[in-house]
């Protein structure tokens, strides 16, 4: 039932397929955080199409003056050569600028990885321990929002807004979920899921931190991501510890019984 | 071969199009021919033909949304599937080669099997970046009850129940695979490349439907038909692997 379910939306999409590709922009939103990552087929059409990156880039630039409002959208679409009214390609308004900040920061990780870890420093980045790779990714994405950042308390606002609520924690989902893939995690149990609810919440209070942090350098933000990161690793080794105690106390006890005699 | 390229290109912009189009899948048919193979060999020909063709046709079509969590939804529900059949085996071994040591190097032989399914799930799960099941730790619990369960209840029950469980994923992989051809066979009538990548998947899924298939096989030459009362035990069992199918594959 539900395989041959599948089955027939794999058909229709296909179908679909071709005015699927102008569509889609919009409503991959709230798709759930993972689908499948394909390395011989060429990536999706990404979430904004030309028309609306010109202007959104063009906007982008107006930010640290004008934060993130619908007037930084209209400078921005005069800048890129469209007409005021053309702001209204984006109905999100302010939120597609957010939400324009936060994709192009995240999809600048990956060659800011290989830029870090990759060259002539492989071979020793092998060495380097994942958590320690996590520590400075998400240090590195959170420098990404220095030019913004005294405007970033507008944004949060925004953000939290109830409708807008979904959208934004899909994309801090996304967010954890790049900066494990770049560190090279490989868990496939349980805590694929504690790890990147445990980022998340690290990175979205450091990001709060860091509205209010005047030190130079951010060093201080710094120091409090490093500060929540080891006690997250510490909270999860202590766990770990207890579980494989239970565990292996309730395989000796099975076995005890079992070399009584006792039939199980 | 450059030359065949350059007059390829040629046609394509004279407007000769539509006889290339034509004769696309008239191309690509003997390569699907080879996929129905199951040996390696067969797949690793028809990877070789599809490289030919990569001068003529070098574009690949991006996966739609629908085929992304289509194959998502798949290595998450193949995954949790071989964790609760290496789970079910390991449950069950201790309880059976107590009563029946003659049983000893067949099941340690279809725990090695599983064991090796969940190794080749699990890392491509990690290299997709697929979401693992989020009833990962309920799988666990429900098979390991399952397996030593049955092993409790008796031989002809546990091997009933690898019945009952080979049955449902034999059935369940199948589906896949037929799902999977049928997007190649239409890539392919459109005039697209199907990469090797989702055609060694292809290869992966039809071993492990096989080996999951010869397990059923041992099952039923160890008496699984004589369990009392079998109809209900399979029943039940492949009512419930129906069901763990239907929820991984969402949650």
């Amino acid at each position: 039932m539900a395989p041959s379910r599948a089955l027939a939306g794999l058909l229709a999409a296909g179908r679909r397929a071709p005015q699927a590709a102008g569509a889609g922009a919009h409503s991959s939103r709230f798709v759930l955080p993972r689908t499948y990552h394909s390395y011989d087929h060429p990536p999706p059409p990404g979430v904004f199409n030309a028309a609306e990156k010109a202007i959104l880039s063009a906007a982008y630039a107006h930010v640290p003056e004008h934060g993130f409002t619908q007037h930084a959208l209209s400078l921005g679409a005069r800048d890129a050569g469209y007409l005021d009214i053309s702001t209204s390609l984006l109905p999100a308004g302010p939120f597609s600028l957010i939400k324009y900040h936060l994709v192009t920061k995240r999809e600048a990780l990956a060659p800011k990885s290989a830029g870090i870890f990759g060259g002539p420093a492989a071979a020793q980045a092998q060495a380097v321990p994942v958590e320690a790779k996590v520590e400075r990714l998400t240090w590195e994405r959170l420098q990404e929002n220095r030019d913004v950042i005294h405007r970033w308390q507008e944004a949060l606002a925004i953000m939290a807004q109830p409708s807008l609520v979904p959208a934004s924690l899909h994309e801090l989902a996304l967010l954890a979920d790049e900066i494990y893939h770049l560190s090279g995690d490989k868990s496939v149990d349980p805590s694929w899921y504690t790890k990147r609810a445990s980022l998340s919440t690290i990175y979205a209070s450091a990001e709060l931190f860091m509205t209010n942090d005047r030190s130079p350098g951010f060093g201080e933000t710094q120091a409090f991501l490093q500060r929540r990161l080891k006690e997250s690793s510490g909270v999860g080794a202590v766990l770990g510890n207890v579980a494989q105690w239970v565990s292996f106390t309730a395989a000796a006890g099975v076995n005890v019984l079992r070399s009584k005699g006792a039939r199980i | 071969m450059s030359s065949t390229r350059s007059l390829m290109r040629f046609m394509r912009r004279s407007g000769q199009l539509p006889v290339h189009d034509f004769l696309a899948p008239a191309l690509f048919a003997p390569n699907r021919r080879c996929l129905s193979s199951t040996a390696q060999k067969g797949a690793a020909q028809a990877q070789d033909a599809s490289a030919n063709s990569n001068a003529q046709k070098p574009k690949r079509k991006p996966l739609t949304k629908e085929q992304r969590e289509f194959l998502s939804s798949a290595l998450r529900v193949n995954q949790a599937g071989e964790l609760a059949a290496t789970l079910i085996y390991t449950a069950q071994t201790p309880p059976m080669v107590n009563a029946h040591p003659h049983l000893r190097p067949l099941m340690r032989h279809m725990y090695e099997q599983e064991a090796g399914h969940l190794d080749t799930f699990n890392s491509l799960i990690a290299k997709h970046r697929v979401r693992p099941t989020a009833l990962y730790p309920v799988w666990s619990v429900l098979a390991t009850g399952l397996g030593w369960g049955t092993a409790v209840l008796g031989r002809e029950a546990a091997m009933a129940c690898t019945e009952a469980v080979e049955t449902e994923i034999g059935t369940h992989y199948n589906e896949q695979i037929r799902a999977l051809l049928e997007m190649f066979q239409q890539w392919e009538a459109e005039g697209y490349e199907v990469g090797d990548e989702l055609r060694e998947l292809v290869g992966t899924l039809r071993r492990i439907r096989d080996e999951e298939l010869e397990h059923l096989d041992h099952a039923v030459e160890h008496d699984a038909r004589k369990a009392e009362p079998h109809w209900l035990l399979t029943g039940v069992i492949r009512a419930g692997c129906r069901g763990a199918i239907w929820a991984s594959e969402r949650i």
